[in-house]
């Protein structure tokens, strides 16, 4: 929603006696975003230069503002989904985690993830021969592909081959079997809760490889700590191997951003192959570090962390 | 299928993000027969690990009759130091199909049947309220040598839910009934009150305590030395807006008990709502609309008679329902059966459903189902854990 704040009674408005008040820039009248995350307990308002689009699609609100200081950003239901400054935290720690515990990921999902960030993490490892972006709203990848080129700029790389479909479906019915598959969904309460659900876990598990890799996001560890273990719970009933890690996201409520990996039998801790690529914040240090220790894992989902 | 749920603000103040996501979740992947009532097993053993934590020495009992399902029942004898509070044979039949031990089951109602009296004694109760002379002679003959503990009147107002006409004894005589019973063989162990449930007032503990405190003293004098002090229940839940927190009600408690009475006191409370009331949610279907001259009415298939008795009482809940249009109305909600008494609320602002569609009652794991008839042929909810 984007509100205009018109109520506010500042040093410009008609109280004031001073004389020879001007209205200078800073003063005038400031469109604000406020993010309406109904479960959030803070909530965040973005100063808005210009509302640059504005649409709905099929599935939901798209709208893109301009920040002063995030540069663009785009919201999906009156939620923040990425920003030009930081998106590369999210992109890079949600794909190159899994991809380096891979000794050799040739095929690889993302599903979700329309504004292409993921899809361009990905294709930054030679070995990737394959990806499969299956996004149920075309309309995400078309605004993206329009206002974010340097996050979509990886979608018409031959080595992509792109769905418009339920990444449910197209799991249960792959081509082939898949070393590594990504989630990059809304919010889990929202209509992308279908990519949460026992059912899709276990068709991710029959779409992967023997040694292939899952990783989806589960939320902040700070805000919504129950879900996350609810959600390893989730993932242990179907994968020999669950973990978790977590990435600072400046934007997301919460920032403490938990993401859940499913593995068929490698441990996601370790990278299994040297850093070729480049990045702006993942490296293999930070691979490592990324996880909670055993110890804070441990406790953490046997609710011994009272918060 | 992923049904459309609009989650807004006022629906995550009332039921957290894991149980509204287990709840959709199992809504999504299942033909579901409504009505039906899906309990959160996390968020039952969070508040059984929350209630009494604030407390010394406390007990907690489980008020059965909140909601006596046997998988709710069963469930609990995991919550190893958790009790059952029951009041009937059919109660005690619950606990006894799922092999609750005597030792952890009390009954609070003051007034009791013979027959139950009976087969709780049998079954080897061994603790029990009353606040009435006649109560003492049938619990003398009936129970012989077990503990009792005198119900004291305290004021209820606050509670949303009040109880305490029909029940409990002024001090005077409070105090002669406790020495009534020491005469008769029995062991008069306490004493009890109820604030009234869904207590929102935090000084209906203090005028209770004080209370209790005078008989405590009083009973002493007289050589009855007492060990247990029976809080009752009546801690509240969100229905529609965010009530007094149970850490706030027992740190209240707990400072009040530590100044009153001795440091070897056991304090036992009952709660039931506390327990399963936020973490269930009531699934309903939409079976009807109407407009009726400037009222929108609402249809579904659980109303006053099968499942939401307290609305009567002025509990009013948050309702979270799908809808595929784009339009909100506000709502007259009314019951199925053909009674006209059947309504269940007013003025609620919904997102327009289709026929068939979901309305989900949030806090609806209390005095719902244990409440419920088959008036006019309308089932009453099963109750599913997740």
């Amino acid at each position: 929603m984007v509100q205009r704040e018109g109520s506010v009674c500042g040093a410009n408005s008609g109280c004031t006696h001073r004389p020879g008040a001007h209205r200078r820039k800073e003063e005038r009248e400031m469109i604000r975003f406020f993010e309406r995350d109904p479960y959030s307990p803070v909530e965040h308002v973005y100063e808005v230069e210009k509302v640059l689009y504005k649409g709905k699609s099929r599935f939901q609100e798209i709208m893109v503002i301009e920040n002063a200081f995030f540069g663009k950003v785009l919201i999906l239901d009156g939620i923040l989904q990425l920003t030009e400054r930081d998106e590369f935290f999210y992109h890079e720690m949600l794909t190159h985690v899994v991809l380096h515990a891979h000794p050799d990921p040739k095929r690889v999902v993302v599903i979700g993830g329309g504004d292409g960030g993921a899809v361009r993490e990905v294709l930054k490892h030679t070995c990737v021969e394959k990806v499969y972006f299956v996004e149920i709203d075309e309309e995400v990848i078309n605004v993206s592909r329009r206002f974010f080129p340097s996050v979509s700029c990886g979608l018409d790389d031959p080595r992509v081959e792109t769905r418009i479909m339920d990444g449910a479906e197209f799991v249960k019915r792959i081509p082939a079997k898949a070393d590594v598959v990504i989630v990059d969904s809304t919010d889990i309460v929202g209509f992308a809760r279908t990519l949460f659900s026992s059912d899709f876990f276990d068709s991710v598990r029959r779409a992967l490889t023997d040694t292939g890799l899952f990783v989806t996001h589960t939320e902040s560890l700070h805000f919504h700590k129950d879900l996350v273990i609810e959600l390893q719970g989730k993932l242990r009933e179907v994968f020999p191997v669950v973990d978790l890690y977590t990435v600072p996201i400046a934007t997301y409520p919460g920032n403490w951003w938990a993401f859940a990996v499913g593995s068929q039998a490698l441990c996601p801790r370790e990278p299994r192959r040297p850093l070729q690529i480049s990045t702006r914040y993942y490296d293999d240090e930070i691979h490592r570090q990324a996880f909670l220790t055993r110890r804070f894992y441990r406790r953490l989902l046997n609710k011994e962390l009272p918060w | 299928m992923v049904r459309n749920f609009k989650v807004e603000r006022h629906h995550a103040r009332i039921v957290s993000k894991s149980t509204l996501f287990k709840v959709l979740d199992y809504l999504d992947s299942r033909e579901i027969t409504t009505p039906c009532l899906l309990v959160d097993k996390e968020k039952v053993r969070e508040k059984v690990s929350l209630i009494g934590r604030g407390i010394r020495n406390a007990k907690v009992f489980y008020a059965l009759k909140a909601n006596p399902d046997m998988d709710i029942a069963s469930f609990l004898q995991d919550e190893r130091d958790l009790g059952y509070e029951i009041s009937s044979e059919g109660e005690l039949n619950v606990l006894a199909s799922v092999g609750v031990r005597a030792e952890r089951i009390i009954s609070s109602n003051p007034v009791k049947s013979e027959k139950f009296l009976q087969a709780a004694f049998a079954y080897g109760v061994r603790r029990f309220a009353f606040d009435s002379s006649l109560e003492v002679d049938k619990m003398a003959r009936l129970t012989p040598g077990a503990g009792v503990y005198v119900r004291l009147s305290v004021p209820n107002e606050g509670s949303e839910w009040p109880l305490s006409r029909k029940f409990g004894a002024e001090l005077e005589e409070a105090l002669g009934l406790l020495s009534l019973a020491r005469e008769k063989g029995l062991d008069p162990i306490g004493i009890t009150f109820h604030v009234g449930s869904q207590c929102t007032n935090l000084y209906n503990w203090n005028i209770a305590l004080d209370k209790a405190k005078i008989l405590w003293d009083r009973a002493l004098v007289q050589g009855i030395a007492l060990r247990i002090l029976n809080i009752g229940g009546g801690y509240p839940i969100n229905y529609t807006r965010a009530v007094l927190g149970i850490e706030t009600i027992e740190e209240n408690i707990d400072k009040l008990i530590r100044e009153k009475f001795p440091p070897d006191v056991e304090v036992h409370i009952e709660p039931g709502r506390a327990v399963v009331g936020d973490a269930g949610i009531l699934a309903a279907s939409v079976i009807g609309k109407a407009k009726r001259r400037d009222e929108n009415w609402l249809y579904i298939d659980v109303g006053v008679f099968n499942g939401l008795m307290e609305s009567v009482g002025g509990i009013r809940y948050t309702y979270l329902v799908e809808s595929s249009k784009g339009t909100r109305r506000n709502w007259v909600l009314g019951g199925p059966s053909c009674d006209s008494f059947d309504v269940i609320d007013k003025n609620v602002v919904l997102w327009e459903p289709d026929l068939n569609n979901l309305l989900l009652i949030l806090s609806g794991g209390a005095y719902t189902v244990s409440y419920a008839s088959e008036f006019n042929g309308f089932s009453i909810p099963k109750t599913v854990m997740i």
